[in-house]
């Protein structure tokens, strides 16, 4: 399989992005340095949880040597090179901390509930764990990713020997990114509160989103011709996980929410009443529906879950949850309502045309299956 | 296909060649004279001692829950403030034990393992005896048992319902829904295999047995379509269970303000663990019968040592969850919470917090390696640590957490009876005694399933299955 | 009459998969097979149409989850609305795992259950290949084809038929003697079984019921280690539960009076001011126990008097009043007249009765007088001197000088 010239990239595209691009820099000016960060925070994270996610998908196989999904491979890897441009966007985030974050501030040593963590929460060691996950990403990335790209020359089976046992190691460095970012950088808002069950909400929030992605992109190079050999069976195992997922992270929410609206504890319970006062209440009854209920009973049948069509609709209607679950869980803390203007749209564009430009020209890297991998031919002859 | 297996795995390195389901020669027909067989030969005298043990001990238990019954809930040790000792231990560690067996027969099902054919059927009767001895907890702990009907929402002449808002109601619906379901998944896997029974079998009553419990199953392509559509289906609910069983569970704890009991985290952390400590008890239970009742070609050293593997992966998600346990509880700058954990890592009980790390996170590192994943006398170590430390856990979340909470006037230990250790012996006696029988009666592998998925059991066509 | 079926018999799924279209295209009959266990692709060889369990499991999970959800409803927030743990009557967070559970018990048996009873018609133990020779190969490691009647079967074509794609054995099915099914006999049986097991039912059921709670343990708790009224106990030697006090015993807040008479009393002081708040209680205490006899204005003149048969003392009588400058009242509540002109003159102070001091009332409170039981047990001591002051004032405004006027 050769992989065909990449055509040239859409006008477009590029416009919408060059538009947003300029937003992001006039709300920077105009509209005051806390919606520039809560707007940059979220689009980080966005990609970030979804490059994250992707590279879980593709650990995951390697962890548990399946081999229906070998095929489909390369896309989850080349969508989790979105890891590459998160490192900037990162840094650049760092800068949110002094502003959005009041545990980093010189008033949290007066806040009896935080002084206790301050140096915990304070900008050094707060950007250090950041950057470390980083490292690790990147260090993951290589290992996965770059390994197997080398793989379509070599054929060598090392990788797969490599991949294996890097992959638990993997699990850990997940982990430990997941909940730093979950803790760190938006419980870390309103740092009097904690949810120990957070880091899973994001992990399965972001897994979810880089599944989404993938199937995104399979349906699409399908549609384009590219990745011959892929059945419906394998479309059927994306769109169950996709359905099983969908399950779990309503399961993690409700679980979070129930269990706090049951003790009723006034430190714990006031997350949630900012999220149900002010016109949020609206916005998080649309998570519950985009994020579950759409999504559970689109994909709940049998038929659903290989059809192209469906999966294409609801990989993007779950794309937009993920993004709509991380407004959700950032904007509250503005206090300024549920905002919603050209400042996010024009972040919106920037970001997601970043992240569509960069997985476009990810395309052409490596073939579009692994034809390195021993175990391709299995996973082309899987059947249910 | 299996050619071009052994075709790949020559050019394969040897760790990433795929080891078969299946040792030595099995065909449809050995399969049933080597598994349904067993039912007609008369059992070996080891069985005979191993059920009088077992049976001992469950009639010792059953002692001890009649004096308790008799005399009331203080014979036990629960006192304030613990006044959630043994008994809720030993329920949730029973019910926990339940899962490993749902997740062997319907998740891995759902994602096509066709490794867990051979053990399915001996799992999921362990999910039915561990979730029997768990109901028996509930059961027995509420002081008046003859009336624990009055649990159930039923119109009444006291004009009272059940409070739904609370946990422990929710635990009763769930506990018996999961019951009822795991019976129902089993039987209906156990239908073909009856069907071979009735027509293999001689003796006149177990022909008529049979012929009733196999509702006049006779292998039609009809009906298996639908049969394995209702499978299918009752795999996918399976699934459900499994996550929302144990998750009610934990809110029997999470809901409450209790420190160290309050914690967002338990019902991921307690299905985990669940499914920890339920493939250790499968482990060992497997071993055993692979070794007595001369299954090793069936139930492979590949069986063994994926489950291990599971076993070293939940050992990690546990270790996750106590750490997020002990970040959180230095995170929230709680007084209570605080305390509460320094009582896990010190204080009377601290040793129990010890033995529970050491047993569920240190003990099986060793997994780590290929020699302790294939050999019996380590697996069994590890599965019988993992076994301990899991009802240790439980002994942790419930005991440290109560005798210390938020008034110190009434702070208290804890100290258990022996109708309190007669009872969980007990527990074990009656979950080996009900394994033991399972095993003689009924076929201990799914054999219609192993058929299914032997080398040229289908048709060809270029398929490949996982 | 025409036989069942025809079965072939084959070594493997593959041979029974490479018949199937050969004698599917020779139409003799409706095709099924028996095999030991599910083949791949044969619903789609046999032409099956698909299975409708997906849908009804999912409908009836829908419908599980509603049920659920109403009941806790009507029986949470209707039928017995009560707030438990601050939590309102209607808390769907609350009602949501009940609803996951019963959704889930109601697809399983959906699925279980109708799989069985429904689709597949099971258990009907009739079928005729139940009892053929070659059942006990399909369920061990056999693959059958059948040719079915469709109504009829040419056994003979089918035989050819099946022997010609690859059959290695053949057997041919007949239909089962069928005796009328409902025969009055049968019925008559039948009924006559459910009418016994009924009553054996019934009679255990109430049995049961009734003897149930006289067993240990559940008598324990009617057996109870307390003392009920009129029951003998052996914990004192007079059988008695409870001592009677010894003579001298207090009861607590009450303070004996250092008064053996009434007379020994009249020294007793009045130890509370005069207030508003005191006057206001001794209002309440004389309403609450005095007026209903000695009247609201405590002239005797109380509802009860009539019906009582003694008479209540009227204490604005003269006999009652403090003395001092107080002036006497002339008339019936007078002291008694000397006949003449002089009666129309007011008596001064000192003349007539002698004053009643404080202490005689109180007194007479604590021990009653006459028909008057006594009233200590009703009022403490506070209350019984604020009524002593409320009487006074009660004399005082019946027996008004013009110089109380503001």
């Amino acid at each position: 399989m050769s992989t065909p010239a990449t055509p040239k990239t859409p006008a477009l595209l590029l416009g919408l992005t060059a538009l947003g691009t300029v937003g992001v820099v006039l709300t920077g000016f105009l509209k005051g340095s806390e919606r520039f960060w809560a707007n940059w925070i979220l689009w980080f994270l966005f990609l970030f949880t979804l490059a994250l996610g992707a590279l879980f998908l593709v650990a995951l196989e390697h962890l548990v040597a399946a081999r229906w999904s070998v095929p489909l491979r390369r896309v989850p890897e080349r969508i989790a090179t979105l890891l590459i441009p998160v490192v900037p966007l990162a840094l650049v985030a760092l800068g949110a901390v002094p502003v959005l974050y009041p545990g980093a501030r010189p008033e949290a040593l007066q806040n009896p509930l935080l002084a206790g963590k301050a140096l915990w929460l304070g900008l050094p060691f707060f950007s250090f764990r950041t950057i470390v996950s980083l490292a690790l990403c990147l260090l993951a990335l290589a290992v996965f990713v770059k390994g197997s790209l080398s793989q379509d020359e070599t054929k060598d089976p090392a990788y797969n020997i490599r991949a294996r046992r890097f992959a638990p190691a993997f699990m850990a460095i997940f982990a430990f990114v997941v909940t730093v970012l979950a803790f760190d950088w938006i419980s870390g808002l309103t740092p009097e509160w904690y949810s120990d069950i957070f880091g899973v909400y994001l992990f399965a929030g972001g897994f979810l989103a880089g599944l989404a992605a993938t199937t995104l992109v399979v349906v699409r190079l399908q549609g384009k011709g590219r990745l011959a050999g892929v059945r419906p069976d394998h479309r059927f195992n994306l769109g169950g996980f996709l359905f099983a997922f969908t399950v779990f992270w309503s399961y993690i929410g409700f679980a979070q929410y129930m269990l706090m609206w049951y003790a009723n504890l006034p430190e714990e319970i006031h997350w949630y009443r900012e999220r149900l006062e002010h016109g949020w209440h609206g916005v998080t009854v649309a998570l519950a529906i985009v994020h579950f209920a759409i999504p559970f009973f689109a994909l709940v049948t049998r038929d659903a879950k290989s059809d192209p069509r469906r999966l294409r609709g609801v990989a993007m209607l779950m794309l937009g949850a993920h993004a709509l679950d991380l407004y959700w869980l950032i904007f509250p803390v503005l206090g300024q309502g549920v905002l919603f203007s050209w400042p996010e749209l024009s972040f919106a564009l920037a970001f997601l045309g970043l992240g569509l430009l960069w997985v476009r020209r990810s395309l052409s890297w490596g073939e579009d299956m692994p034809v390195g991998d021993a175990f391709l031919r299995q996973g082309l002859e899987f059947r249910l | 296909m299996k050619a071009e297996t052994s075709a790949l795995n020559v050019e394969l390195p040897e760790v990433l060649r795929e080891v078969p389901l299946t040792e030595g020669p099995v065909t449809p027909g050995s399969l049933d004279d080597q598994i349904l067989g067993v039912t007609d030969r008369k059992p070996p005298r080891k069985w005979f001692l191993a059920i009088a043990f077992t049976s001992l001990l469950a009639t010792l238990g059953f002692g001890f829950i009649g004096y308790t019954i008799y005399t009331g809930i203080g014979a036990w040790g629960n006192n304030s403030p613990v006044f959630w000792a043994f008994d809720i231990i030993n329920f949730v560690f029973w019910v926990g034990i339940g899962h490993a067996g749902t997740l062997i027969s319907a998740i891995l099902f759902l994602f096509r393992m066709r490794w867990r054919n051979a053990i399915a059927r001996f799992a999921e009767a362990m999910t039915i005896f561990a979730v029997m001895c768990a109901g028996l907890f509930p059961l027995i702990h509420v002081g008046r048992p003859w009336l624990a009907f009055w649990l159930f929402p039923y119109p009444n002449q006291r004009a009272l319902w059940p409070n739904f808002r609370s946990p422990l109601l929710w635990d009763v619906f769930a506990v018996s829904t999961y019951f009822s379901v795991s019976a129902m998944f089993w039987y209906l896997g156990l239908l073909p295999d009856i069907a071979s029974m009735r027509d293999r079998t001689e003796n006149k009553w177990r022909k008529l047995a049979y012929t009733i419990l196999a509702l006049g199953w006779h292998g039609s392509g009809r009906h298996w379509q639908h049969y394995e559509k209702a499978y299918l289906l009752l795999a996918g609910l399976a699934t459900g269970l499994v996550l929302s069983v144990h998750s009610v569970v934990s809110f029997d704890f999470a809901t409450s303000v209790v420190p160290g009991w309050h914690m967002t985290i338990f019902p991921p952390y307690f299905v985990a663990g669940a499914i920890f400590a339920g493939f250790a008890m499968v482990v060992i239970v497997l071993v055993v019968v692979r070794e007595s009742m001369n299954l090793t070609n069936l139930i492979t050293q590949r069986h063994l040592e994926v489950m291990n593997k599971v076993i070293l992966g939940m050992s990690c998600l546990m270790g996750y969850s106590y750490a997020m346990e002990g970040f959180t509880a230095w995170y929230s700058q709680n007084v209570y919470l605080h305390h509460t954990f320094l009582n896990i890592i010190g204080g009377t009980y601290g040793w129990a917090g010890w033995l529970t790390m050491a047993c569920n996170i240190f003990v099986p590192q060793l997994l780590w390696f290929k020699k302790c994943r294939t050999s019996y006398f380590w697996m069994i170590l590890v599965a019988t640590s993992v076994t301990i430390g899991m009802w240790f856990e439980r002994f942790v979340i419930i005991v440290i957490s109560l005798h210390q909470d938020f008034l110190p006037s009434a702070w208290r230990l804890y100290k258990p009876t022996l109708v309190d250790f007669g009872i969980l012996l007990g527990s074990f006696g009656l979950f080996f005694t009900l394994v033991l029988l399972f095993a003689r009666v009924l076929p201990v592998i799914a054999t219609t399933e192993v058929k299914g998925i032997l080398p040229g059991a289908q048709p060809t066509h270029g398929g490949h299955h996982e | 009459m025409s036989d069942f079926a025809v079965l072939g018999l084959f070594d493997s799924a593959d041979a029974l998969m490479k018949a199937i279209p050969q004698v599917k295209a020779k139409k003799l009959g409706r095709l099924e097979a028996y095999t030991p266990y599910p083949i791949h692709g044969m619903d789609e060889a046999l032409e099956l149409r698909r299975s409708p369990l997906g849908g009804m499991v999912l409908a009836m999970g829908i419908l599980g989850a509603l049920t659920a959800l109403g009941a806790q409803y009507w029986i949470s927030a209707i039928d017995y609305p009560i707030v438990t743990g601050g939590k309102a009557p209607w808390s769907w967070e609350a009602f949501v795992p009940i609803m996951f559970e019963v959704m889930v018990a109601f697809a399983t048996f959906t699925a279980g259950l109708g799989m069985l009873l429904l689709l597949n018609k099971l258990p009907f133990f009739g079928h005729p290949v139940l009892n053929a020779k070659a059942m006990r190969a399909i369920t061990r490691d056999r693959f059958a084809l059948a040719l079915e009647a469709d109504p009829e079967l040419d056994a003979e074509a089918a035989k050819a038929a099946l022997r010609a794609a690859g059959a290695t054995d053949l057997e041919v099915l007949p239909f089962p003697e069928k005796g009328p099914f409902l025969t009055s006999d049968f019925i008559l049986r039948s009924l006559g079984g459910i009418f016994v097991a009924c009553a054996v039912a019934g009679i255990g059921m109430y049995w049961a019921i009734k003897l149930v709670p006289t067993l240990i343990p559940i008598t324990h708790m009617l057996e109870q280690p307390k003392v009920n009224a009129y029951e003998g106990s052996t914990f004192f030697a007079d059988g008695r539960a409870m001592l009677t006090p010894v003579p001298g015993t207090v009861a607590r807040g009450y303070l004996p009076v250092a008064a053996a008479t009434q007379e020994e009393a009249a020294g007793l002081a009045n130890p509370l001011p005069r207030t508003p708040e005191v006057l206001a209680l001794g209002k309440k205490a004389f309403t609450n126990r005095c007026a209903v006899c000695h009247g609201p204005l405590a002239n005797g003149q109380g509802s009860l008097g009539a019906a009582y048969g003694a008479k209540p003392a009227n204490l604005q009588a003269g006999q009652f009043q403090a003395g001092g400058d107080r002036p006497v009242p002339s008339g019936p509540l007078g002291p008694p007249q000397a006949s003449g002109a002089a009666s129309q003159a007011k008596p001064g102070p000192g003349s007539g009765f002698p004053p009643y001091p404080d202490g005689k009332i109180y007194w007479t409170i604590v021990h009653g007088k006459n028909a008057m039981p006594s009233q200590a047990a009703d009022l403490t001591v506070d209350e019984r001197w604020a009524v002593v002051h409320y009487v006074r004032a009660l004399q005082r405004a019946q027996n008004a000088k013009d110089e109380d006027l503001p």
